[in-house]
């Protein structure tokens, strides 16, 4: 324990997961801790206390000494996902367009099948209606309706809107949704609605809140649109106070930041902003943001970024120093209109249930887990189906006695006993082969999928750098990696808790979208362009306003914020968009419309190839874009002087049988924390730490650079 | 994966919780699935005769008690025929051919025109229960819908001994 109050504590991330709560301190000389203590559904602040507690004992400090130290905080969490998951929200009341009263219920159909493995997806008989966020007996449908082109061809009947309020309000609504058909294109029968609610629900002395979708997501897509308003009607308020008890627990322990949460466009926005449905997913995408700013670190713009964890597998590409963006995700089964950190996600983590199939004899991953139960090796779990974690433990790669620090106990006859029944003697294999045979299915099934995501973009692997993080990330690295030909491989010292990590890195950002439909002809008069441009710059200060008002909240002034225009392009009558960062800070004349254009262009070439580039179709913009960002405080890495390429004789531990390739050899085991800068192990190696283990085999060699990145090659 | 009789019952009156239906529905079936299916249907029924094969939600062959003779047999107990006949030629037939007697079933205009398609309705002469209904072109013959190999499918497929059968 080393013990050093010199440095101040600067940065917090916190991942509060379903099982496990991390957090992660900085200092300001970039040393840094991990913490981890079981969730707490009940009460999540008093999760993150534990695990802040159990961090900042490396350091022999306390909470009440270091909150008020902190600079900043960021908290990325299941809160809201699970309130949607278990269906715990507002009892919201819907308004549509009369007819249109199931749309929700129906979920355009395929949110029967959403989050389905492919197997269960064709198999109609597993498709399943989850139960609707706003039931059809609250739901209301009024006369209007306006075109595809924006133009009101049934004027809003005032009466009926008055009358659906009333009736909604005596159903129990709390909270009143209003969603009508184009809404996007043209605000006005919305706006309208939405003040004859609020005047309706004056006369009934009602404060219930109304949200339009107008006024959150005006994008195109009306399920998407319709659900989007609506989680954040039935799942945002109540997460609020969520967010409300982890603020005061803070305060209580002295603490003078104001807490942000991690939202699902990368940046973060604080608890009390006005559009909180966007941090339904926070988690994952904290490991993106920190990879890129590793990246940056390093030098390296293309990142493949890979997390896997006990039930799956996610991927992320940063190319460019940029992450891409998808705009109509799913989550929680919901399609839904939120900017999201794109991420590929295979069902097969370390928990993963491993079972022979019944027909074809052949070992089958998943797609089940064993979750925090971690397989049958921990009799505790209750589970008799052998996980990829079983496998491990009969193979060598996990220290039975220092699971999750020791906090665990395995039991490695138990998980042996279980394979040879379920998987070794069906085969007629040893147990030993059993398990390997596992864990190379694995390891196969990663890098085959980590390839695929790669080069089905149209990327060279060669040009990236792999980063390997997760709880469960370093012990397979090697693994999916081997082969695939990346540029460098890098596992963080701190891989477990990575996503807080990332968390931490990511700007104080808010982001709007707003959908604009704008065609322009390759050749098209200057007018036109101008024309465009009008468009384009409306639609990014109306944007603006939203912005700053939300900065505004958290008392910035709207001088602080640095706004950053962006647009949706695409070539006329092509289906798919790209995600332009703006080359102009605003737009008005044709020159800005050209060099609106060629960044498309270049992008364009970039993303697909010069030679698809198809300026004869004409230009589409789909879309407009504002980010805000206000200037805040960061981790910074460590930076250690080189201790030579011999490792200290302290972080020796001596070594374990492993196998592998058809033999057990002895592995040496190395103490993470007590490796140096500079360092170099060859494997057959295993580098323990209390949350991760760093698995390098036979073939493969490890440095440990300045900033605590371990760097894996193959020998050649 | 093996499941308890309590829950296979649960399956067959609909009251399954849906992730154990779905883990049923989307993985292998396990090996001792008929036999416990059979057996849930068998503490449901009121006959004595032994199910050697369900058909339809009412609807089984069955081996009789008195004469180990295999037959389609209802609910009720009301007896169809030989296991190897085609039991609609011995059940209550209510042809829907008319306007008429398809908008009781179908709103208005929302039922195919008689002359391209009827409805054929297969019932018991004895409790009146529906068991099938077709959806045949008008001069269609009845369709025997099936013959099970029940040998094989006991001793190929779910591995049983093959009850007993009077010829």
């Amino acid at each position: 324990m080393e013990v050093q109050t010199a440095s101040r504590v600067e940065v917090m991330g916190i991942d509060a997961g379903g099982t496990m709560t991390d957090t992660f301190f900085v200092r300001a000389d970039g040393r840094f801790v991990v913490g981890k203590a079981q969730s707490n559904p009940a009460d999540e602040s008093l999760a993150i206390f534990n695990s802040s507690e159990d961090a900042l004992a490396h350091w022999a400090r306390g909470v009440d000494d270091v909150y008020p130290e902190l600079a900043t905080c960021v908290y990325s969490g299941t809160a809201m996902l699970n309130r949607v998951l278990s269906r715990k929200g507002l009892k919201v009341g819907l308004i549509c367009n009369k007819g249109f009263e199931q749309i929700h219920s129906m979920g355009r159909a395929l949110q029967s099948y959403l989050g389905y493995a492919l197997e269960d997806r064709i198999h109609l008989n597993t498709h399943r209606y989850d139960e609707p966020l706003v039931p059809v007996s609250r739901t209301r449908g009024v006369t209007e309706r306006t075109d595809v082109q924006g133009k009101v061809v049934i004027p809003l009947r005032a009466d009926e809107v008055r009358q659906v309020t009333r009736e909604l309000v005596d159903a129990g609504s709390e909270a009143i949704v209003i969603c009508l058909l184009q809404s996007h294109k043209n605000e006005s029968s919305e706006q309208q609605a939405r003040d004859i609610v609020l005047d309706e629900l004056a006369k009934l002395k009602s404060e219930i809140p109304v949200f339009a979708s107008v006024d959150y997501y005006p994008s195109r897509k009306e399920s998407h649109r319709m659900n989007t308003t609506v989680l954040e009607a039935y799942g945002a308020e109540p997460s609020r106070q969520t967010l409300k008890k982890v603020s005061d627990r803070f305060k209580k322990h002295g603490a003078r930041f104001d807490l942000r949460v991690m939202a699902t466009h990368g940046g973060t926005i604080s608890w009390k902003a006005k559009e909180l449905a966007r941090t339904i997913v926070s988690g994952p995408i904290g490991g993106v943001i920190g990879s890129r700013m590793l990246g940056e670190y390093l030098g390296d713009e293309n990142i493949a970024c890979s997390d896997i964890g006990g039930t799956s597998f996610d991927v992320a590409l940063i190319t460019k120093g940029n992450f891409a963006i998808k705009s109509d995700p799913d989550m929680a089964r919901l399609v839904l209109s939120l900017p999201l950190v794109a991420m590929d996600s295979v069902g097969a983590g370390a928990g993963s249930f491993v079972r022979l199939d019944p027909y074809s004899k052949s070992i089958k991953l998943g797609p089940d887990s064993a979750g925090y139960r971690v397989g049958t090796c921990w009799p505790e779990s209750g589970l008799d189906t052998v996980t990829v974690s079983d496998c491990h433990v009969v193979l060598g790669y996990l220290n039975p006695d220092n699971f999750l620090g020791g906090a665990v106990k395995l039991d490695v006859q138990r998980a042996r006993d279980h394979i040879k029944v379920q998987l070794a003697d069906p085969l007629g294999l040893s147990v030993e082969d059993a398990a390997a045979g596992v864990i190379e299915l694995l390891d196969l099934t990663l890098s085959e999928y980590l390839r695929a995501n790669i080069s089905a973009k149209g990327y060279n692997p060669a040009e990236f750098t792999c980063f390997s993080y997760g709880g469960a990330g370093p012990v397979h690295t090697y693994g999916y990696t081997e082969g695939v030909g990346f540029k460098d491989v890098v596992v963080p010292a701190w891989a477990a808790g990575f996503s807080a990590f990332g968390c931490a890195c990511a700007d104080f950002e808010y982001r709007y979208d707003k959908s604009v439909d704008l065609g322009v002809a390759q050749l098209a008069p200057d007018a036109d362009k101008e024309a465009a441009c009008k468009t384009l710059q409306e639609a990014w200060s109306e944007l603006a306003v939203k912005v700053i008002e939300e900065f505004v909240i958290n008392g910035y002034k709207p001088d602080d914020v640095i706004l950053i225009p962006g647009y949706k392009m695409q070539y006329m009558g092509q289906l798919n968009d790209l995600e332009i960062v703006s080359p102009v800070p605003s737009a008005a004349t044709a020159a800005d419309w050209d060099q609106i254009v060629d960044t498309f262009e270049t992008t364009y070439g970039r993303v697909y190839a010069s030679s698809a580039r198809s300026p004869e179709l004409g230009f589409s913009v789909t879309g407009a874009i504002l980010r805000g960002t206000v200037v805040t405080q960061k981790p910074v890495l460590p930076e250690d002087a080189d201790a030579g390429p011999t490792p200290p004789q302290e972080a020796y531990l001596g070594t374990r049988p492993f196998y592998r390739h058809k033999q057990w050899v002895d592995a040496a085991l190395w103490k993470m924390e007590a490796l140096k800068a500079g360092n170099h192990i060859v494997g057959p190696a295993i580098i323990e730490s209390d949350a991760t283990t760093f698995v390098v085999p036979d073939g493969f060699e490890t440095t440990v650079d300045k900033h605590r990145l371990f760097h894996l090659k193959e020998v050649r | 994966m093996t499941y308890t009789n309590e829950q296979v019952a649960n399956l067959i009156d609909g009251k399954l919780d849906w992730e154990t239906t779905f883990r049923m529905l989307s993985m292998p079936k396990d090996g001792s699935r008929f036999e416990q299916y059979l057996a849930a249907l068998q503490s449901r029924v009121g006959f004595k005769d032994r199910i050697v094969l369900p058909l339809g939600p009412h609807l089984y062959i069955v081996q009789s008690a008195k004469s180990k003779q295999w037959k389609t047999i209802c609910d009720c107990g009301h007896e169809f025929c030989d296991y190897r006949e085609n039991w609609k030629l011995h059940a209550a037939i209510h042809v829907r051919d008319t306007e008429e007697a398809m908008t009781e079933v179908y709103p208005k205009l929302m039922a195919p025109d008689t002359q391209w398609q009827v409805y054929r309705e297969y019932l018991c002469p004895s409790c009146g229960t529906l068991h099938d209904v077709e959806a045949p072109t008008p001069w269609y013959p009845v369709i025997h819908d099936f013959e099970p190999d029940i040998e094989a499918f006991y001793q190929e497929w779910v591995g049983l001994p093959v009850p007993e059968k009077a010829a």
